[in-house]
């Protein structure tokens, strides 16, 4: 199994299908049932978001090994109209209007790590990591 | 390649120890030890090397004569290595190099002897020891010129002392090591999630709440709740010390994830003052079951799962007539 | 991918599967709210026992549904969150987006409890 897989985004039915992807790609690295979960939930929300906010983009899932950790990471790469205020973005209860926004502080709290890159007319990219307890 | 392993090695304690190269510098600039003062230091070098021998011989004979530290040089072997590295240790003292490596050759004397379990004030005892004798050497050989005698002294007293500095460090780091270690041990202990009743769990919660112990709580209370189909849960905080807001939130997840499963948490065992602290933070607790203590959270739990105790009959005449 | 509806009696039951996409979740709140009103359910179901991941929008799509039921007279409960996904949910802070919802570990619990609330219903009418 490939240790990279890049997946497009346009419409929901992807998201259920990255999911998919990605519980395969995980679990071999022996993360527990309840971090397949949090990294299956994390990987829902910033798909969504590229389908919702900027109607297409890719996810680009991989498995890593930084010394004798392995991990997983989850790029979220968007040509979208990008975050105007990215700070207020990541602050809990923030939203565009409809309803939950854009799940960014949540999905942060679910992984081990995380960075984001947006500006207007720019697109969004995040990165998150989930390594292996 | 040896030589880069053996580098590394070198810097390791340094490097664990959080001291760098600008840590070690302002301690230099504190204890007022600069270039003048290894000036001398070097100066008296040559002195050093030839009192080395019987200042060393008459060191140990002192540590010999008292029964606390006797012990802890019984093996000769062991007294032979040490006595050996501790004339390595003064004549460094004044050879006139005070890098990285001192540094690091320093803190690694420390550590020995901290992992032979000699105390502290018995360290420190060797330090004046090794100070009394050199300074009545060095106005011995400087008898004309008591001067220099002083400066030298006063210069080996300033290495002296940034030595015992970096000698405590090394005991003190070891000793927060260890705390460190019994931490991790005590995060490791799960709470136990007690099963008391049909649906009924009690999870008697003990110590620090923080981040990792209150997932680790979640977690299992849940994964209990389905293994066990619970419909309740009671979580007793007696022992927890301190309920802060952070740890109030863990609380209030864990109420709220149970709840997504069906069950009910009872939260018992908040102090008087907790709840007042709690009530101070503006922690909303209105949407969890409290009761004052571990009982009346049973006898709640019991009451919600449709439970009801009754005493056993008395023992009628007619029935003692049977026996 | 369509998600089944089964009659219970008065009740609806409607098991979800994890590759219902977007789109078939929407098409399942339109159908239980039009059966409910077709059939003058009481109560429904929500069966999420095989779902491993309940993110915002399937949170938020039940929650729309059991309010639009409700406004349709009946009563709504979601069975089955496994312990993963409620511990999930709590740390994207969706538990809260549930509140007002009946949560039950069982189908057997959830029935008792539709049973239940119609009977007082049924009392207070």
């Amino acid at each position: 199994m490939a240790d990279v897989v890049r997946v497009a985004i346009r419409s929901d039915a992807d998201i259920v299908m990255v999911r998919q992807q990605a519980r395969v790609l995980a679990r071999e690295l022996g993360f527990s049932t309840s971090d397949l979960t949090l990294i299956a939930t994390a990987l829902s929300e910033l798909a969504r978001n590229i389908v919702e906010y900027a109607h297409g983009g890719e996810i680009i899932l991989s498995r890593i090994k930084e010394g004798d950790r392995c991990g997983f990471v989850i790029i979220a790469r968007d040509n979208g109209p990008g975050i105007a205020d990215v700070e207020r973005a990541m602050q809990d209860g923030y939203s565009t209007g409809t309803g939950l926004g854009l799940g960014l502080p949540g999905t942060k709290r679910l992984m081990d790590e995380f960075e984001i890159t947006s500006g207007i007319g720019q697109g969004t990219t995040v990165r998150v990591t989930k390594w292996v307890r | 390649m040896i030589d880069d392993t053996k580098q590394d090695a070198e810097r390791a304690l340094m490097r664990e120890m959080g001291i760098t190269e600008r840590e070690i510098a302002r301690r230099r600039a504190f204890l007022e030890f600069g270039d003048e003062d290894i000036k001398e230091l070097m100066s008296i070098h040559a002195l050093a090397e030839q009192y080395a021998d019987p200042v060393i011989e008459a060191f140990y004979q002192h540590l010999l004569s008292f029964e606390e530290t006797r012990s802890f040089f019984q093996d000769p072997k062991l007294l032979e290595r040490v006595k050996r590295s501790q004339k390595d240790y003064f004549r460094r003292l004044t050879q006139g190099e005070y890098d990285k490596a001192y540094i690091e050759d320093r803190l690694k004397v420390g550590a020995v002897h901290e992992r032979i379990g000699l105390p502290v004030k018995s360290y420190l005892g060797m330090y004046s020891f090794y100070l009394r004798t050199v300074a009545g050497r060095l106005f011995e050989a400087y008898q004309d010129a008591p001067e220099r005698a002083l400066r030298a002294s006063r210069s080996l007293m300033k290495v002296i002392f940034l030595d015992i500095g970096l000698a405590i460090d090394t005991y003190i780091s070891r000793r927060e090591q260890l705390i460190r270690k019994q931490q991790e041990a005590m995060r490791e202990l799960p709470t136990p999630v007690l099963q008391v009743r049909e649906r009924l769990l009690v999870l008697p919660i003990v110590g620090l709440l923080e981040s990792y112990r209150a997932r680790q709580l979640t977690e299992q209370l849940l994964n209990s709740i389905s293994a066990t189909r619970a419909k309740v849960a009671i979580m007793d905080i007696t022992g927890v010390p301190i309920v802060d807001s952070k740890v109030a939130n863990h609380l209030l997840q864990t109420v709220s994830a149970a709840r997504l499963m069906g069950a009910t948490v009872i939260l018992t065992g908040l102090s008087p003052q907790i709840a007042q602290a709690l009530v101070a933070i503006g922690v909303d607790l209105s949407q969890v079951q409290t009761t004052v203590d571990l009982q009346s959270g049973l006898e709640e739990a019991e009451r919600l799962l449709g439970y009801r105790l009754v005493p056993v009959a008395v023992r009628t005449s007619a029935d003692q007539a049977q026996l | 991918m369509k998600a089944p509806i089964l009659k219970q009696g008065p009740y609806l039951i409607a098991s979800l599967q994890p590759e219902l996409t977007d789109t078939d979740l929407l098409q399942l709140q339109e159908a239980l709210v039009e059966q409910v009103g077709r059939f003058r359910s009481r109560g429904i179901i929500l069966d999420v026992t095989t779902l491993d991941v309940m993110d915002s929008f399937a949170t938020r799509t039940l929650r729309n549904i059991a309010q639009a039921v409700g406004l349709r007279g009946a009563e709504a409960v979601i069975v089955g969150i496994r312990p993963e996904v409620a511990f999930a949910m709590v740390q994207l802070g969706l538990d809260l987006r549930l509140s007002g919802v009946q949560t039950t570990l069982d189908l057997e619990e959830a029935l008792a409890i539709l049973d239940r609330q119609h009977k007082e219903l049924g009392r207070r009418g």
